[in-house]
Order: C-alpha cells, then sequence, then structure tokens
C-alpha cells in the first residue's frame, strides 16, 4: 500500500486563506500528504508562496507543487497563472535557469545487453557531453547562427541535421516559441551562453541510462513506446549562461520599472511589470529566445547521446524522443476560457489527452510528465489529465524536490561515499566533482515514491511507468 | 570582515558582515570567488584590473557587483580573490581586483538574487545576506 491511497482528494489539499496576510490577493493551495506537508512547512517556501499570491493579476490560487522547497521569489515548484489581460509577467518567477527541462529518449535495447558495458557507456558519454562547471561546448556558433538558435529554436537544428520533424513533435511547443525575440536577449547574454549549446551544466543537472522497471499503465505505455526492461535515456538541463544572464538583465530592468506601474511587493526578487507593458513584451521576447536556447541545448545532447548508443549499438541503439517538457517557463495558455500567462518556476506542464497542445500521437494518452528521483532512485513517467486544467492550470510538479541543503549533504556524507553506494546499487557514475555528487546524493531529496503518488491522487497526472537508473552522468 | 553560508534548502545563502558597505562589497567578492574555486586555495595570479558598478541603491549595488563576477568568471574565465576598494557610495562601487584565470569557466554559481537581501546596520557596521542560485 502506498503512503496516499485511501487518502482522500480533499485530504491532499493543503489551502493557506487569503486572510493569513493582509497582501495576498488569491488564496495558496499546495498539493501534499501530511508527510510532505510537514517537510514543505519546516523551510521558507511557505511564506514565498504567499509572496506569490500577492502579485498583481494574479489568478485562482498560488500553487505549491508536492515536491515545493525553499527558493527565491517563487518556492521551487511554484505555479502561478497571472492574466494576460491585467497580470504581470516575473523574471524572478521563472528562474535563471529558463527552460531548464527533461527529456526522455526510448531504445529498442534490453537492459541485459547494456549493463555489461555501462562503465564504458558512462564514460564515453561523459567524454562526448560536456558537463560540470562551465565546460564550454564543441559546437562553435557565429553570432547569426545564435540567432537563429533564439528564434527557431529545434527547428534550426533540423537543417542541421541534428533534429527530425519527429523530435519537433514531440517537443513542447516543438522546441520552437514563435514569440521568441532574439533583439532582446543582451550581448552579456550572448556572450555566456554562445559557446555552451550542447552542454549539460552543473547543478542538478544529469543524464541518466535507465531501464523501464515497471508499466504501471499498459494502454498508456503503449502509446508513448513505453515496454519493461527496455533501456531510456533522461536529459535534464536548461539554457545555460545565456538564460542566467536574460533572467539577470530583466530582474534588473523591472525592479527599476516597478514604481512606475505602482507595484509594490514584499520580495524584490519577484520584480515585475504589467505583461502587457512594453518592459513585459520586451522580457516575454528574451525568455522565450532563451527556451529556444535551452530546446536546441537538450536537442544537441540528445544528438550527440544517439551518436554515442549508435556507436556502442548499432542499429539497436536507435533512440526515439519520447517527449522534451520545460520546468522554468511562463507560457500563454488558455484555461477554463481565460488567457493566462502561467509562471512555472520549478513545476511542469501536464496537459489531458483533450488538450490541443498535447502531440496529436498521445491525444489517447495525454502529455508524458516526467518526475524524475535522485541518482539512486525510480524516476517516473505520468500522463497529463484534462483535469489539471481546473486542478492546478495544468501543471504537476518536476521532481522528487530537495529535503536537505546542499552543504547538510555534503556534512551527511562525501562524495566518495555515495559513489560507493551508487556504484554498490548497480549504478555505474560518471561525475568530475565530488562535492557535486555528495550535493546531489538520494537522501537530499524527498521520497519520490510519496511525491508522485500524491500528483497521481490529486489527479494532475497519473502514473504510467517506472524507470531505474543504470548509469549517471552528473553535471 | 566575516562571511558564512547559511542553511537554504535548494540555493546559497551567504551572509556577509563588514565595517562598511565598500569592504562588505569586497568581502562578499572574496566569498564569490572561493565558492567558486571550490576547493582550490584562491592565489591571485593575473594583473590588477579596475571595476566601475553603478546601481540605484545599495542593495542593488551588491547584487550587481557579484553578478558582474559572476559575468566575467564565466565569460573570462576570470575569478576575483583579491579586492581593493577605490571609492564607494550607495549608488557606485569603484574596486582595483586581482583574481585568478582558472582553466574551466566555473559556471556553479548562476546569479545573486534580490531574494530577501537587506544591508542592515549593525554595531560593527554592516551585515548582508545574500541568495546565489546555484
Amino acid at each position: 500500500m502506498t503512503s496516499t491511497q485511501g487518502v482522500s482528494h480533499e485530504q491532499l489539499i493543503h489551502d493557506i486563506p487569503m486572510t493569513a496576510r493582509p497582501d495576498m490577493r488569491v488564496p495558496a493551495r499546495v498539493f501534499a500528504d501530511d508527510e510532505l506537508w510537514s517537510q514543505i512547512s519546516r523551510d521558507r517556501s511557505l511564506e514565498q508562496l504567499m509572496n506569490v499570491a500577492t502579485l498583481p493579476g494574479i489568478s485562482r490560487y498560488a500553487f505549491g507543487m508536492p515536491d515545493m522547497h525553499e527558493g527565491y521569489g517563487f518556492p521551487v515548484g511554484g505555479v502561478a497563472a497571472l492574466r494576460a489581460a491585467d497580470g504581470v509577467i516575473s523574471p524572478g518567477g521563472v528562474g535563471y535557469d529558463i527552460n531548464c527541462g527533461v527529456r526522455l529518449l526510448v531504445s529498442d535495447l534490453a537492459a541485459d545487453a547494456v549493463r555489461p558495458r555501462m562503465q564504458e557507456l558512462v564514460h564515453e558519454l561523459s567524454r562526448t557531453i560536456p558537463s560540470g562547471t562551465g565546460r564550454g561546448s564543441r559546437l562553435e556558433l557565429s553570432d547569426a547562427e545564435v540567432d537563429r538558435v533564439l528564434a527557431e529554436g529545434c527547428r534550426y537544428l533540423v537543417e542541421r541535421g541534428m533534429a527530425d520533424v519527429d523530435d519537433l513533435e514531440v517537443t513542447e511547443a516543438n522546441g520552437s516559441l514563435t514569440r521568441a525575440d532574439p533583439s532582446a536577449v543582451s550581448q552579456r547574454a550572448r556572450a555566456r551562453g554562445s559557446g555552451q549549446l550542447g552542454t549539460l551544466g552543473s547543478g542538478n543537472h544529469f543524464l541518466e541510462v535507465e531501464v523501464v522497471d515497471d508499466v504501471l499503465d499498459v494502454a498508456k505505455a503503449a502509446v508513448y513506446g513505453l515496454v519493461r526492461g527496455r533501456v531510456t535515456v533522461l536529459i535534464h538541463c536548461g539554457s545555460r549562461g545565456l538564460g542566467h544572464q536574460v533572467c539577470t538583465d530583466y530582474v534588473r530592468l523591472m525592479d527599476q520599472v516597478m514604481g512606475k506601474y505602482d507595484i509594490h511587493l514584499p520580495d524584490r526578487e519577484l520584480a515585475c511589470a504589467p505583461f502587457a507593458s512594453p518592459e513585459g513584451q520586451r522580457y516575454f521576447g528574451a525568455m522565450c529566445a532563451a527556451a529556444n536556447f535551452a530546446w536546441a541545448n537538450r536537442q544537441t545532447i540528445a544528438h550527440r547521446v544517439r551518436h554515442v548508443f549508435r556507436q556502442f549499438f548499432g542499429a539497436a541503439g536507435t533512440l526515439r524522443l519520447v517527449y522534451d517538457v520545460a520546468h522554468n517557463m511562463a507560457k500563454l495558455e488558455e484555461h477554463e476560457g481565460e488567457m493566462l500567462c502561467v509562471h512555472r518556476k520549478g513545476a511542469t506542464r501536464a496537459f489531458g489527452p483533450r488538450h490541443p497542445e498535447t502531440p496529436p500521437r498521445y491525444r489517447g494518452a495525454g502529455q508524458p510528465v516526467f518526475i524524475p528521483g535522485s541518482m539512486g532512485t525510480a524516476s517516473y513517467v505520468l500522463a497529463g489529465t484534462d483535469e489539471a486544467s481546473a486542478a492546478s492550470v495544468g501543471s504537476a510538479c518536476h521532481g522528487a524536490g530537495r529535503a536537505l541543503s546542499r552543504h547538510a549533504a555534503k556534512r551527511s556524507k562525501s562524495g566518495h561515499e555515495v559513489r560507493r553506494e551508487l556504484e554498490a546499487a548497480g549504478i555505474a557514475v560518471a561525475c568530475s566533482s565530488s562535492g557535486e555528487l555528495a550535493e546531489e546524493a538520494p537522501f537530499a531529496y524527498k521520497d519520490v515514491e510519496r511525491v508522485v503518488d500524491v500528483v497521481h491522487h490529486a489527479g494532475l497526472a497519473r502514473k504510467v511507468a517506472r524507470l531505474r537508473p543504470l548509469g549517471v552522468v552528473k553535471g | 570582515m566575516s562571511s558564512e553560508l547559511l542553511s537554504h534548502t535548494a540555493e546559497v545563502k551567504l551572509r556577509v558582515r563588514a565595517p562598511s558597505l565598500g569592504e562588505l562589497a569586497a568581502e562578499a567578492g572574496r566569498a564569490l570567488g572561493a565558492l567558486q574555486l571550490g576547493t582550490t586555495p584562491p592565489v591571485a595570479s593575473s594583473p590588477w584590473r579596475d571595476l566601475e558598478i553603478r546601481a540605484p541603491d545599495r542593495e542593488a549595488l551588491l547584487v550587481e557587483w557579484l553578478n558582474e563576477l559572476i559575468y566575467l568568471a564565466e565569460t573570462e574565465r576570470w575569478v576575483g580573490v583579491e579586492f581593493e576598494v577605490l571609492a564607494c557610495d550607495d549608488m557606485t562601487l569603484s574596486v582595483r581586483a586581482r583574481g585568478m584565470v582558472v582553466d574551466e569557466p566555473p559556471s556553479r554559481v548562476k546569479a545573486a538574487t534580490f531574494h530577501g537581501l537587506k544591508i542592515a546596520a549593525t554595531p560593527a557596521g554592516l551585515e548582508a545576506d545574500v541568495v546565489l542560485d546555484v
């Protein structure tokens, strides 16, 4: 029996009324069972969520996902729907790693065929895909090519032979936001990002080789092409320095213009401007361009992973993209007839079978939703639901969520110990920094099973398959 | 002058104390350099360079200063470790700096944020808590 079986839907909803603070414009709503609620209550994430509830034009609730934890401005796992007509857009509500996200690729390889070569495979993947602190890309782009990436995202990579049309169909927004405005991306942002296309970066970014460990919904798993015992690859990264600088540039701008719009907020990191204002539109254009860069980044990495798999396994190593979904983004979406700028900070879209943006081939199942665990634990594939549009503006959580600070994690165990434990569990590891391996250790995260159970039973997304890690390349 | 890391679930929260705003910025810069270099002992090896920052108020000045150092680290592979404050008021900071040029640009720290930032007066001078996105 899982943690939330037998628990009513209502017991998974924790509301903070508007009366909790005079500046809240809407209530806050957190999806969590009692244990997760207790964990969430221990850091400053609830205070941050109440701050989100003060944003002008916020609609419905300030939502907290079950993996919510303390961030800056928004909590990580925070979702806010701001009315496009009279609401604001907040760069801090998207975060510095614009379109940090996850993509899942699946092969026809049986795990048993891959296990004997896993150490060698992980080594080759880490050699081929730059990771860690700032390691540069081998893909040098001219200024004109950077502009094409910013304007077109993955569509440009089709022309370069690094993506195919099938990849675009199963990438959120087809990997290319048409509202992107490359002219709104500063030279400083370009300088930080131009050499980083095709790199993982550091922190909690990773590339994992996994096996489909269990199929929990046979029909939907078949739609996604997930078969028990088959090998998959999960890639987690974002827009690298380019996105970081776009956010830095526009937090500064919004901070300076808020007075003009008579906006007063409890946290300066929530700096914002009306969505329809020149500043709001300029940020939205820059953010869309950075999002395109992030999709192109994950596509470039996937292209290289495919090359390595073909080198190792021949035609059997062909990897098909299941889906690519963003975690940190502000998107214009219609929910219940209202046009909203939905900010998801460390949260993912979870659109159901009937949503027009769900890829045609997934209309029978819903959009795939990925909830990665941590390096040593399971990750889950779920399917978005039509009910989530009303329940959480079509959102679900993006991971297990941190439970321990990085400092506390490093104090608890060394990177060498974490590596030994992972290897003892049969997981091959490639990580250039022992310290960062300790920071991202499985015990630093919440229980992914519990988090996924809440998402499932709250109806935000439904479980489809469980994945287990075989090898990890840590960014 | 001193700096320490405070508890934060996901990011790095830096507490800095110094007698003046200029020294607070210098100490925050040193702490950032140590974070970016990890376990490497900070030994300045590059020539001195001048850096100048402008911002509308002193909290923004501190954020701008740290973000400038993050930008230089990522684009020039230059990590500042020694700072001499030439001039400082609430809206401008002029610094002479020396640092290390590293093989790989350190991108561990993405940005300095305004979250909860307040430069507070203490009996010994000033104190600020800065959350860095990592």
